[in-house]
């Protein structure tokens, strides 16, 4: 159980995107009702952010907000977990001890990892929902309890239900409000308000200035697959502003999963590799200058799909400089051929099953 | 033994994202079936780069080719 102090509604990031508006649009409506709500979404895409909202933005936010991970126990532990113990009911439980659902009381229940909840647990859960009562374990007085119950779960309950995993009764009790949480790749276009968001957060925290953002910071962050979602986003952000020691963010920042997973999403360099055979090689600064100009040259024009006018923008040179330079680095076929068919990063990207 | 080629492959796919900030990563010698290589540019002074990137490239570098065995930097 987390103290309601830990949640503030600064910490809730609306994006661009037109799915996650929506989301929240649903979640002030919902937020009113007393009926069960189940979030889906993958790990890291912010199902107890949402939970706490729901709560925070309900007539309940003066009373407790209970969240418990059903991933946490094992099958034994998890009923006296959610409905508590009298004393001596089994060996060590030298006291009574009232379960979430009673901690709950009058307030939010959130269970999340509801598809971790053993079949034979489904059941008592059932029960307790629907009779809005709990029995604790070893006692034989029901008591009422009043609580809002919403569910978290990563995987699809509906799926589950088919194979047999999940009891059907169950998942239609819970399963009155639905919201479905987009993983991050679905919702690229805020990744960039994201980054803002957890770079100033985390600066303020460290009581260092905002550093500023490279634009090859920006474009592997806009190609990267984040399978662990906002939650990855926002660790990689602490891990650069913990560890960055210039004030600006560069590649050399990030982490290497990140930097290969982004180039890897990216179509292959024009620029040949650098042959440098031998015991002691030469040099040729023009050549090397060179692959330089050519590489970044490269990067623009595909950051930019192929606009030369933002292309010349992001490389701080004026337009007519950019077509010289690409006609002088010889890029003009390679680059003009790979702007005709680009590569789609979310096609081409094969979806990874949450686990 | 690893040949040139193959650790330039691997460096190839991040070394566009480096050069686009100004800085690269540039294998100095092949030893075996180990590399040698060198932070250029704006981040070799960063010790936090040095780290992470050669952690992470080591990794890469291991997956990709059986027989690798050590990234040292130089």
């Amino acid at each position: 159980m987390r103290p309601p102090a830990t949640f503030s509604p600064d910490d809730i990031v609306v994006g661009h995107s037109t799915r996650m508006r929506a989301i929240f649009d649903f979640v002030k409506v919902v937020s009113r009702s007393d009926s069960s709500v189940i979030i889906t979404g993958e790990s890291g895409t912010g199902k107890e952010v949402i939970a706490n909202l729901l709560h925070y933005s309900s007539s309940r936010r003066h009373q407790p907000f209970v969240a418990v991970s059903c991933a946490l126990f094992s099958e034994n532990l998890i009923e006296t977990e959610l409905f508590g113990h009298e004393r001596g009911a089994f060996t060590g439980a030298i006291k009574d001890k009232p379960g979430r659902f009673e901690l709950a009381q009058g307030g939010t229940l959130f269970l999340d990892d509801i598809d971790d909840v053993p079949l034979s647990m489904q059941v008592k859960l059932l029960r307790a929902i629907q009779n809005r009562t709990v029995e604790r374990v070893g006692g034989t007085r029901s008591i009422n309890v009043n609580v809002r119950v919403i569910t978290g779960s990563k995987r699809d309950l509906k799926q589950m239900v088919a194979e047999g995993n999940f009891r059907e009764d169950l998942y239609y009790r819970l399963n009155v409000l639905p919201i479905v949480l987009p993983p991050l790749r679905e919702r690229r276009e805020d990744i960039p308000v994201l980054t803002d968001f957890f770079f100033r957060k985390f600066a303020k925290a460290r009581g260092m200035d905002v550093p500023a953002v490279s634009n090859a910071v920006r474009y592997a962050f806009s190609r990267y697959r984040w399978p662990g979602n906002v939650r990855e986003l926002e660790n990689s952000c602490e891990r650069i502003v913990q560890t960055c020691t210039c004030g600006t963010v560069r590649s050399g920042c990030l982490a290497a999963g990140v930097l290969f997973g982004a180039s890897d999403a990216a179509p292959a360099p024009v620029a040949g590799e650098l042959a440098v055979p031998g015991e002691a090689p030469s040099i040729s600064l023009d050549d090397r200058l060179r692959e330089v100009e050519s590489n970044l040259i490269t990067w623009a024009l595909k950051v930019s799909d192929g606009n030369k006018s933002k292309a010349a923008e992001l490389l701080s040179i004026k337009r007519s400089t950019l077509g010289d330079r690409i006609a002088r680095c010889g890029l003009v076929e390679s680059v003009a051929r790979e702007v005709e068919s680009p590569v789609d990063l979310d096609e081409s990207v094969p979806v990874a099953v949450s686990a | 033994m690893v040949s040139r080629e193959q650790v330039e492959a691997v460096l190839g796919r991040i070394r566009p994202l480096m050069q686009a900030d100004g800085g690269d990563i540039e294998l100095v010698d092949l030893r075996g079936n180990s590399a040698h290589v060198r932070l250029t540019g704006m981040c070799a002074g960063c010790p936090s780069a040095h780290m992470t990137l050669y952690m992470g490239v080591e990794l890469a570098l291991r997956d990709e080719i059986k027989e690798f065995e050590e990234l040292v930097v130089v």
